[in-house]
């Protein structure tokens, strides 16, 4: 009986459990067929469409605060400058300012700016807009990281009529223009800058640039949508046409080992920072080009404290620097796709200074000896240095970005060599990198910037300075960045900031070891790629979609 | 019925046999090759030579080399020393406390059991890798830290485990009759409870270390191990990776190193638990 009834029941319920498995299958399958058919709806919003990788997520995109070289990346196309470089003449070409004047005196500089641009939120763009700009860069409650250094001796301004400011110095400054052609100098929407906090300003920033801000989430991308009124441009931006960009979205890949695979499979159009390994083995595709693009400015290099012993000890910085074989290096981290570096300046930059090429050729034998002038034997015979029976041992700092840890463990074994025994000490980001510096607690610490104007030495360099991590100070060389940054003859510029790499490299200061070498991936369906006179990122607006 | 349970009976001891001389003699190939590192490698494990570079497999460098030229057959020798240790070191973290906590929560019962297991799995709901990197996130990096937040991590199950194996053992009848002749309750856990409840501990420990080894080696290749240039055989994945698609030998040999071991020991722990009797 009891058996019977459970034979009765069996297929009712099994037919229940089975319609409901059979209905899960079927939503399932709906869902997947939707998600698959929606895909393509995200992706191809009709349009020439690219999305492109950056390589790290920087803590803020604000110009006007921030400081990455990432940031410019996408916002050099939403803002435009009162001046721009030109890429292939580097020279100062109008952009929002149509012509400018500096005074006899070099105290002030006059912008006369153009009358027919609009804010992406149709803010009419004027005198008093350049203005709000200014007075938000010099808040102190902004934190302004770079924009504020790049305007130098800067001490306010003066509208002189609608399409005019005059801007006062307290003593003439040469780098201006170079300050104002940077996105760190973009020009906002004023209205915008009230309309959201020093924080928030962010995730909203509207200019007058080629593209407008469309999309942010932070951390998972950002997008750009062409600015369709655009038409005030530098002389080296292109027409628009059907071949331009409409839009471009930017999306995150921090692990250097993913980029490589994310153009290979067509997930991104172009990237920069790829491995020099990957960059060699992409050279070989044919869907793929390599821009391999020198950026000017501080090559990658470590500062030597001068105020810890015993790097103190000049003696001891040249043996350091005459002791590291830089091409070796090169060769095998960087698989020699970029120069090795000689002096403190890149020699992109047009007041670099070729002469201290001369200086520092690898030659261990004579490290060993200007190590042993300076006391350093090996007393115990264990193959390493002491002086008083203390090793010689010194600490070196690094963040890991870039292929350092690697640098830093072929000048480890370099050094291991001649004695020295090097302690390394790797940091997770750069504010712990920063608070190393601040410290003094390293001898050697790594770090790169880029800028095309040598007063960039100025913030390394001149003595108390906000990145003078070496701790140097040299009166004379005080004397030569001032007067580097006062004049206006390129001539006599040149001379003071030639004077300057010479002293730096005679005081050994700094290890430079390569020159920063951007290895950019971009797709063959691209067209058009300049890059712009700062080298880090290409004029998105001249890209041209191939058929 | 019992002639047919006989004969599965025996081969599955012969397996189980079987499964225990393959498990020690690849855990014994490599502890030996481990130990015997300075006498086996042919390099240094930190020695670089950039003009060597990515060289594939031969005689004279068997795992090749990696970007900085350094043969990764001497570094896969010397950083097992390193792993291993690390990962004995995270294991005996694990086991004392998880072992005494399971041992107090089973033999008490009552509030006192039901206040730690409810504390136990509170922890067990988060997964035991993401509390090792909340741990190490607060302690900072390095290797006796990573030993230290790996370790912590993994008490919960342990002393899950060693609790149900405890109870398990007390249910059965002759706990009650040891209990009539008097036996006190730590003669009862030293002479009954603890010997008939080691199959599954030892068993459990195995897995625990296996366990030591990946999530520590996890830890390392995200590279809170501290000294970079230390031979370990997840920071040698972590750099081997980077250089992938040029030197695949760099990645793989420590990931090969890495997964034998755990295999063997897994394989040694499973013989333990599927004993018979």
């Amino acid at each position: 009986m009891k058996l019977e009834s459970l034979r009765r029941r069996a297929p009712f319920r099994l037919g229940l459990v089975g319609m409901l498995v059979i209905g899960c299958c079927l939503i399932t399958a709906v869902i997947a067929v939707l998600l698959l058919v929606g895909a393509p709806d995200e992706n191809g919003d009709g349009g020439n469409r690219i999305v492109y990788g950056l390589t790290l997520n920087p803590s803020g995109f604000d110009p006007h605060r921030h400081i990455s070289s990432e940031l410019g990346i996408p916002f050099f196309s939403v803002y435009d400058t009162l001046v721009y470089r030109h890429p292939q003449t580097m020279d100062f070409v109008p952009g929002l300012a149509e012509r400018w004047e500096m005074a006899q005196d070099g105290l002030s500089w006059t912008f006369y700016l153009r009358q027919d641009v609009t804010f992406h939120d149709d803010t009419p763009f004027n005198a008093a807009a350049v203005g709000a700009n200014l007075d938000r860069i010099m808040n102190p409650d902004i934190d302004s990281g770079k924009a504020r250094f790049l305007l130098g001796s800067y001490t306010g301004y003066e509208i002189i009529d609608a399409y005019s400011i005059r801007l006062n110095l307290s003593e003439p400054f040469a780098p201006l223009l170079d300050g104002l052609s940077q996105v760190y100098l973009g020009i906002a929407s004023p209205t915008a800058l009230s309309a959201y906090t020093k924080n928030t300003y962010q995730w909203h920033q509207v200019g007058t640039g080629p593209f407008r801000l469309d999309e942010v989430i932070p951390g998972d991308r950002i997008i750009l949508k062409r600015n369709e009124d655009y038409a005030w441009g530098p002389v080296f931006y292109a027409e628009a046409t059907d071949q331009s960009l409409d839009t471009v979205e930017f999306r995150f890949y921090t692990d250097p080992a993913t980029r490589s695979l994310a153009l290979e499979s067509g997930e991104i159009q172009m990237i920069g920072d790829l491995l020099p390994t990957d960059a060699e083995l992409l050279s070989g595709n044919p869907a793929l080009r390599i821009f391999r693009v020198q950026v000017p400015g501080l090559p990658q290099q470590f500062f030597l404290n001068t105020q810890q012993a015993p790097t103190n000890d000049i003696a001891v910085r040249q043996a350091l620097l005459y002791g590291t074989n830089r091409t070796a290096i090169v060769d095998a981290v960087f698989q020699g796709q970029s120069p090795v570096a000689y002096g403190p300046l890149s020699s992109a930059m047009p007041d670099y200074y070729s002469e201290v090429e001369r200086l520092y050729p690898y030659d261990p034998e004579f490290a060993r000896t200007l190590l042993a002038g300076a006391g350093y034997v090996d007393m115990d015979g264990d193959g390493m240095l002491e002086l008083d029976g203390e090793p010689l041992t010194l600490r070196m700092v690094f963040a890991g970005w870039n292929q350092m840890a690697d640098v830093a463990q072929l000048v480890q074994s370099q050094w291991r060599d001649l004695g020295i025994d090097l302690e390394l000490i790797q940091v997770p980001d750069f504010p712990t990198l920063q608070q190393h510096a601040t410290d003094g607690d390293f001898h050697l610490i790594a770090f790169y910037d880029f800028g095309v104007d040598a007063s960039i030495l100025n913030r390394f360099y001149f003595t108390g300075a906000q990145n003078n991590w070496s701790g140097f100070s040299d009166p004379e060389v005080d004397t030569w960045l001032q007067e580097g940054g006062r004049q206006s003859d390129p001539e006599a510029r040149a001379q003071y900031y030639a004077a300057i790499q010479q002293r730096i490299m005679e005081q050994a200061v700094v290890l430079p070891i390569r020159e920063y070498v951007n290895l950019n991936g971009i797709s063959d369906r691209l067209d058009g790629v300049i890059f712009s006179a700062q080298g880090w990122w290409p004029l998105l607006r001249n890209l041209l979609f191939v058929p | 019925m019992i002639a047919r349970g006989v004969i599965p009976r025996i081969t599955d001891r012969r397996g189980v046999r079987m499964r225990r001389i393959v498990a020690l003699a690849l855990l014994g190939v490599i502890v030996m090759a481990v130990m015997g590192a300075p006498w086996l490698a042919r390099y240094g494990p930190r020695e670089t030579a950039p003009d060597d570079q990515f060289q594939r497999p031969s005689a004279d460098h068997l795992f090749g080399t990696d970007l900085l030229g350094r043969d990764v057959y001497s570094r896969v020798l010397y950083g097992g020393r390193h792993t291993l240790s690390l990962a004995l070191l995270t294991a005996a973290i694990t086991l004392l406390p998880g072992l005494g906590i399971g041992l107090v929560a089973g033999s008490a019962g009552g509030w006192i059991d039901r206040g730690l297991m409810a504390f136990m799995d509170a922890l067990l709901a988060i997964p035991s890798l993401v509390t090792a990197l909340a741990l190490v996130a607060l302690v900072g990096s390095g290797s006796a830290e990573i030993a230290l937040a790996v370790g912590i991590a993994g008490v919960p199950a342990y002393a899950r485990v060693t609790r149900a194996a405890v109870l398990a053992v007390r249910a059965r009848p002759f706990i009650d009759s040891a209990r009539a002749i008097g036996t006190r309750y730590p003669g009862l856990l030293q002479r009954y409870i603890l010997p008939n409840a080691a199959a599954p501990l030892v068993a459990f420990a195995g897995v625990t270390l296996s366990w030591a080894i990946l999530n520590s080696a996890a830890l390392t290749f995200l590279g809170y191990g501290g000294d970079i240039t230390s031979p370990d055989w997840g920071v040698m994945l972590a750099d081997g990776r980077q250089a992938f698609r040029t030197a695949p030998w760099a990645a793989f040999a420590p990931g090969a190193a890495l997964s034998l071991t755990v295999f063997a020991i897994h394989l040694l722990a499973g013989s333990f638990r599927a004993q018979p009797g």
